[in-house]
């Protein structure tokens, strides 16, 4: 016998995050309880049989002996494991399009390429993943800007955590152009955003170019007529505005109100990043590429946490002695003193690169403890975006994001249970339809 | 000791009439070898005794503590608990198999598909082996120490198959070098080739879709019937001495493979069985054996567009038939089975004892049991967790691969 399921399309997906967030609201205005459960704070020691008090999409209190009150919805937890929701520092899963074709953008906002109901932050959420930088593709040399969201809500704005979490900047240069001349043209930007502005500006001056207003409407009459002649203006308008928008970008970045999320994609790019750190005062989040391995040390003497490549373990032939060295990432930065954080591939042809806590069991395999993997994935994560006051442990006064985990975490059978974001229950493993047609593709209808 | 890199050791043991021989090379050795001065444990001894927390035996058995004692690279004796004067120990966590690869083509360069002509039973994956090819040694890191290669899928009848060890002596690497007879029964040997086109491309040839492949595998079976000078390799087919083991994807190729069965009295091993899950009580029921090809977890999605079941390696358990997994990272697709239903008794034997099994080669390898081949790999836990590492892989009772570090 065949058991009819309701066919899952992409409407019906709405309407189910429609309805998870509508019946939840309810439940985060008032409080939620979390019982019985092994917590594991991540800061702190773990709490066996502990309670988690939840209010107003914040963490209440923690602890063993904690009076839930009376008007609290309880999830009974008993026997299961609760850790922060995970964070995935770097990824361009969430837009639509992670490469610009144009090379300097740094005006552009993920935000307006961010699709709620994108595969990604459904795999997210079943994954234990409930914040994402989603972060401009690593080919655009000034690739836009970053947004911080959380992995569940109805619109992006819901989501928004952090609106301009950083400009991409990527040292790998595009197809056609050299090293040096990619650098030279990054500078170049650079420090025409350094500049007082009336020297960088060789077209029209500024006050030409209405600050809010739509550049393209008729002009409104104010004292006499101004005649222009149609098609000359809107040309150098349009481009007097992006080259403004493009400099106010900068200028912010340059200011230090973003930082700089620096693609490096071999090693020679991380120390090129560092002089670019320097020369201009980045607050920067570097990203390595695999073949960074050979500046390790470099970032571990700065003291900066990196993101490391989701390829973590592979082979390459030494092209002189044509040796060939198995190359394990975490092991080489652990032992060069360098701490980090993962990221995960975005779609998987390897076995489990693509999941979170699968890059986490791999660190651990090379000799990094759990507690600290567990620690990469939520509190160094949070740590490195800037985002630590809010989440990435579970402390009183933080935002409730959850994990209920079915058994101790990074174990072979664990799963995870129950995903709460801002205390509203946006997972949970026993009504994942798509999870049960992996499981039952007899019942797929499709 | 390089900060920036993995050091590497390979140990070749060459076991001479008296005395064991031990030569150490630094990996990818070539001509240009670096000498490592301190020689590893194990290798050059000719009796060793290991003993470990756990041996997971890959029958299923578990000893715990467990000892086996190796002697001129195979298993003399096992038990909780043995002690024997004068020989090096080597302690351990847990000890396992070393893990037997039943589908695999590497070692060959993927030069090992046939174009020019659709039958080609007796080309031999065993002649075109590059024994130093790092595919080998990815392999061996990563705890398999035998693998079978079985031709390319671009033609109809590819070729004889081989089982060979991923390390050691190129003397004592070849365990079976005539394993079955690989053919083709999906859309691969049809894909790419064309009716019409310049006169000269190797792509004019038939077939161009899946009733050619069919018929192009009957007419084989018949002019072998028919013929005495027929290949030999597809007579020891139809005799019944030679295995079959037949790359079938799709349910409509996993039936049409069992009619052709049926047709010509053969009993193929099905190669991919990513639709298997269609027709599991019908593979159960025929006791076909099963080499399922590896799949990324979480996708619902195979080869040829497959639909795939994420527990096809519990269902295949369940229903009783034999099967085994292949295809590389054979620890990490054993956990993801294990994650999706396989239960941890019957996890690791789907990568050890099955396929050895499967192959006829679990007369040497496949599980650790008096009398086989010293073939071993060291682990710091339990197999069974994504977070445990090899310490060591040994092949023929010198250990070939270690994990610096661990």
């Amino acid at each position: 016998m065949k058991i009819q399921v309701p066919l899952i399309s992409r409407p019906w997906k709405i309407a189910v995050v429609l309805l998870l967030a509508g019946s939840t609201t309810a439940i985060a205005q008032d409080r939620l309880a979390l019982r019985g459960a092994t917590i594991i704070p991540i800061v702190g020691e773990r709490i066996v049989g502990g309670t988690i008090l939840i209010s107003d999409g914040r963490i209440e209190a923690v602890g063993k002996d904690i009076e839930i009150p009376v008007e609290a919805k309880v999830i009974d937890a008993t026997g299961r494991f609760i850790m922060p929701g995970m964070i995935n520092v770097h990824s361009a899963a969430g837009m639509s399009q992670a490469n610009e074709q144009n090379a300097n953008v740094p005006f552009l906002s993920v935000v307006d390429s961010i699709d709620p109901i994108a595969d990604f932050f459904e795999e997210s959420r079943r994954n234990g993943v409930t914040t994402a930088a989603v972060v401009p593709g690593n080919s655009t040399m000034i690739g836009g800007r970053a947004a911080i969201v959380k992995t569940a809500g109805s619109y992006v704005n819901d989501m928004l955590v952090k609106r301009d979490a950083g400009i991409k900047i990527s040292l790998a240069p595009t197809t056609g152009t050299s090293r040096m001349s990619h650098f030279a043209r990054l500078r170049r930007e650079l420090l025409k955003a350094q500049k007082p502005e009336e020297e960088t500006s060789i077209e029209k001056p500024a006050e030409e170019v209405k600050p809010e207003g739509e550049p393209a409407e008729a002009p409104k009459p104010e004292g006499g007529e101004t005649p222009e002649t149609p098609g000359a203006t809107p040309a150098p308008s349009a481009q007097a505005e992006t080259e403004k928008a493009t400099r106010e970008a900068l200028v912010s970045l340059l200011k230090g109100e973003m930082p700089a999320i620096i693609y490096c994609e071999t090693s020679m790019d991380v120390s090129q990043a560092l002089a670019l750190v320097d020369e201009f005062k980045l607050k920067p989040i570097l990203v390595l590429g695999r073949d960074c391995y050979k500046a390790a040390k470099l970032v571990a003497d700065r003291k900066l946490p990196v993101v490391l490549d989701s390829t973590m373990v592979y082979w390459r032939t030494d092209p002189i002695t044509r040796k060939e060295e198995k190359i394990v990432l975490p092991k080489i930065f652990s032992d060069a003193g360098a701490s980090y954080v993962f990221q995960v591939a975005d779609s998987g042809t390897s076995l489990g690169t693509h999941y979170y806590w699968y890059q986490a069991t791999t660190a651990v395999r090379y000799g990094m403890s759990a507690d600290a993997a567990l620690k990469a994935l939520t509190f160094d994560s949070a740590k490195l975006l800037g985002i630590d006051d809010s989440v990435g442990s579970i402390e009183t006064g933080k935002d409730a994001d959850l994990v209920i985990l079915s058994g101790e975490p990074l174990s072979v059978s664990t799963w995870v249970e129950t995903t709460i974001v801002g205390g509203k229950v946006v997972y949970q493993k026993s009504e994942d339809a798509e999870l049960r047609l992996l499981f039952n593709p007899e019942e797929d209808t499709n | 000791m390089k900060i920036t890199q993995m050091t590497i050791t390979k140990t070749l043991v060459r076991t001479t009439l008296m005395k064991a021989v031990a030569i150490v090379f630094a990996i990818g050795c070539g001509s240009t070898v670096s000498v490592i001065a301190d020689e590893p444990e194990v290798s050059g001894d000719k009796t060793v005794l290991i003993k470990a927390e756990v041996i997971h035996t890959g029958t299923g058995e578990i000893l715990r503590p467990g000892c086996v004692l190796i002697r001129d690279g195979k298993i003399v004796e096992i038990g909780e608990s043995l002690s024997v004067e004068g020989v090096k120990v080597v302690e351990v966590k847990s000890l396992i198999p070393g893990l037997v690869d039943a589908a695999s083509r590497i070692g060959a360069g993927r030069l090992d598909d046939e174009r020019t002509d659709e039958i080609t039973p007796d080309l031999a994956s065993v002649s075109i082996v590059d024994w130093k090819d790092i595919d080998f040694l990815q392999q061996l890191s990563g705890g398999t120490t035998c693998v079978h290669l079985t031709p390319g899928t671009s033609n109809v009848v590819a070729g004889l198959t081989s089982a060979v060890k991923t390390a050691g002596t190129i003397d004592r690497r070849i365990v079976a070098e005539r394993t079955g007879l690989a053919i083709s029964v999906c859309s691969d040997p049809a894909s790419g080739n064309n009716a019409r086109s310049r006169p000269d491309s190797i792509y004019i040839r038939q077939p161009t879709n899946r009733m050619g492949v069919v018929w192009m595998l009957r007419n084989a079976f018949h002019a072998t019937q028919n013929d005495k000078f027929a290949s030999p390799a597809m007579k020891d087919v139809t005799a019944g001495t030679l295995p079959v083991f037949a790359v079938s994807r799709t349910q409509h190729d996993i039936q049409a493979l069992m009619t052709l069965a049926d047709e010509f009295s053969f009993h193929p091993t099905l190669i991919g069985g990513q639709e298997c899950w269609k027709v599991t009580d019908e593979i159960a029921e025929r006791k076909m054996s099963v080499i399922l090809q590896r799949v990324i977890p979480g996708s619902s999605r195979g080869d040829e567009r497959t639909r795939i079941s994420a527990d096809m390696a519990a269902r295949l358990n369940k229903s009783g038939a034999t099967f085994c997994l292949s295809g590389g990272d054979l620890l990490d697709q054993m956990r993801f089975a294990v994650r999706f239903g396989l239960p941890a008794e019957s996890a690791l034997a789907s990568i050890t004892a099955s396929p050895a099994a499967i192959l006829k080669i679990d007369d040497r390898v496949g599980s650790i049991v008096v009398g086989k081949d010293a073939d071993l790999v060291a682990m710091t836990g339990d197999p069974l967790e994504f977070s445990t590492a090899i310490q060591w892989v040994m092949v023929d009772g010198a250990i070939q691969f270690e994990q610096a570090g661990n």
